[in-house]
């Protein structure tokens, strides 16, 4: 970052894409645009979230739908008991981390693919108990415990929408700095080699569950906006393994270990999505394909790929001097 | 008194009948987990291909399920085999988290083929036998219970005899100890991964129709099987064929245990809960070395 003016450059120019971005349901856009916009923040928090744990920790984390789950479901707890609804999120996120902190005695213990498979039955056994417990209103019949988001006391769809702005901006900010800390550099010496970080001094449980918690607490405001766009919620949804792959998919092709990488990979699978929106059950059939196509062919996604090239390579000795 | 012994009696022998499935199911991950260090997530989804496929043949052509796994094995063997020789091959030469980002594509693929086809309702096989009960005194037991039981004692002892006596099956031993020194005595190990990974497919072929006969199945009830089949590897330690037995009949007991006396629609519940338990505590499983 040697040349200032460089900086005010780029600055000038993410505020104006912002004031874009923000104002594009007054401009009267379709409201299919807007969705796909939504989404795209979205999934962009999710992406980076697990980009920190599987790209920057080594851990593969396939629970993450629980935290969006826990979310969701905590919002809906506050909105029917008559909070306000931004208590509701942030009490969803409070639930998230100390679920995280729960289950963390456990699943560290596991290590490489044992923690993958540990915490994917993590939000197996959480839709039971949802499919199963209805904790606010009456009880329905035959089970099954969706609720409607109620009681949002003039949130408009606009709103919600910067609110996934917010969230996905935060993802991508967050992400940074804890990559510029000296965190960042624990986390990266822990997924080369923990035996050898350990033996460095660094706390390896500490730093795991640091990061562990943070990706909780922003999957988990993820998942309440989503769900309060979509205005309902149900354990199936909530706590599918879809959303995993989402992340995996959008992670992958943009390139794991790399901060650009979600950003890029966020955009193509929101693509994908306004692409083969119709076709529902195939787009799944070719998302699938293309995470087995991708990381056989370009394991390093598309920013690996970029980084090899000369153009990016001379457009980085260009910016940073 | 009587009432209460027919009470636990009924759960006790169903669940280690249960075991039998249970075994069958999880051999194959147990093979693949044993010799190549890999946590197939699409195993229980190439198990539930079976039951779908089975599915086909007797609603379209009219074909028994048990018979039709003349067919059944030899497909499974094959998809398997080429998962392994054109996916996984090249994925273990990646990185680490290939070869699990690799699977979790095959079965979304599977998954969603699967919803394509034949629509998210549930299914199951319904066979002359599927439904035929008999009775011990007081207790009733469904004759596929018994039957998946012996399936899953045969396959288990063919398969640990085919481990020990065949040239093959030396060689897969031995590539599970020491990949490197297996190769080093002229093993070509490429291949033995693949035929390994072709006969857990093939074993879950025959856990497919078993499991197809016992339970309705959907598209996405493979993630609900892996579980239950990593379950039960952790329980009876890795590439143990005698320990995934006793694994698989302790989750089957632990199942319909819970079935009876907490709650039926929170009985996988508690199965999950002793999968996330028994990780904490004993990774290595009960019998681990």
């Amino acid at each position: 970052m040697a040349d200032p003016a460089l900086k005010i450059k780029r600055l000038l120019l993410f505020i104006a894409v912002m004031v874009v971005l923000l104002a594009l349901p007054a401009l009267g856009l379709p409201q299919t645009w807007i969705l796909y916009f939504f989404l795209f923040f979205i999934y962009l928090a999710l992406a980076n979230m697990w980009n920190l744990l599987g790209g920057y920790c080594g851990l593969l984390s396939l629970c993450q739908p629980a935290f969006m789950g826990l979310g969701g479901y905590t919002l809906v707890l506050f909105t029917w008991t008559g909070f306000p609804f931004y208590m509701g999120i942030l009490g969803g996120a409070f639930v998230a981390v100390l679920f995280s902190i729960l289950i963390s005695p456990a699943v560290f213990r596991l290590r490489g693919i044992y923690f993958s498979i540990g915490t994917l039955v993590v939000p197996e056994a959480l839709r039971i108990i949802f499919l199963n417990w209805r904790f606010v209103g009456e009880q329905i019949h035959g089970k099954g415990a969706g609720y409607m988001i109620k009681e949002l006391e003039g949130l408009s769809m606009t709103h919600i929408y910067w609110f996934a702005i917010l969230i996905g901006l935060a993802s991508v900010f967050i992400v940074r700095l804890i990559l510029a800390s000296k965190i960042g550099m624990g986390l990266a010496a822990i997924r080369d080699n923990d035996e050898a970080a350990s033996t460095s001094g660094i706390n390896i449980f500490n730093l795991k569950l640091f990061a562990f918690a943070i990706s909780a607490c922003i999957t988990a405001i993820a998942g309440a906006v989503f769900f309060m766009f979509q205005g309902y919620i149900s354990p199936s949804v909530s706590f599918s393994m879809k959303w995993t792959i989402t992340m995996i998919l959008a992670t992958v092709i943009g390139g794991i270990s790399t901060e650009e990488g979600p950003i890029i990979g966020t955009a193509i699978i929101v693509f994908l999505h306004f692409v083969l929106a119709r076709y529902a059950g195939i787009s799944l059939v070719i998302q699938g394909a293309l995470l087995i196509i991708v990381m056989l062919l370009a394991p390093q996604g598309i920013m690996g790929f970029l980084r090899k090239t000369r153009p990016y390579q001379s457009f980085l000795r260009l910016t940073t001097g | 008194m009587n009432d209460l012994f027919i009470d636990l009696a009924s759960p006790v022998i169903m669940g280690i009948l249960l075991g039998g499935l249970y075994t069958l199911i999880a051999l194959g991950l147990s093979m693949v987990f044993g010799v190549m260090k890999l946590i197939n997530v699409a195993h229980g989804d190439l198990v539930i291909f079976s039951s779908y496929f089975a599915y086909a043949l007797f609603t379209y052509l009219g074909i028994d399920p048990v018979v039709s796994l003349v067919i059944g094995i030899p497909v499974l063997f094959v998809i398997g085999f080429l998962i392994q020789k054109f996916l996984m091959a090249r994925a273990f030469r990646l990185s680490l988290e290939a070869p699990l980002i690799i699977a979790i594509g095959v079965s979304l693929v599977l998954e969603n083929t699967y919803q394509l086809v034949f629509s998210p309702m549930s299914r199951g096989l319904s066979s002359s036998y599927s439904m035929a009960t008999f009775t011990i005194g007081e207790i009733y037991i469904p004759v596929v219970y018994v039957l998946s039981f012996g399936v899953g004692i045969v396959v288990m002892l063919a398969l640990g005899l085919f481990l020990k006596r065949t040239y093959l099956g030396q060689a897969i031993v031995a590539a599970s100890q020491d990949a490197t020194a297996a190769q080093l005595m002229g093993i070509n190990t490429t291949r033995i991964f693949a035929f390994t990974f072709g006969i857990a497919a093939a074993i879950a072929a025959v856990a497919g129709v078993f499991l197809g006969l016992t339970f309705p199945f959907t598209p996405d009830s493979g993630i609900m099987f892996l579980i239950i089949a990593f379950g039960v590897v952790i329980l009876g330690g890795l590439g143990s064929i005698p320990g995934t037995f006793v694994g698989a009949i302790i989750l089957g007991l632990a199942q319909t245990l819970a079935a009876q006396y907490i709650s039926a629609s929170m009985q996988m519940f508690f199965l999950y809960i002793i999968v996330l338990v028994l990780l904490a505590l004993r990774p290595r499983g009960l019998f681990g070395r």
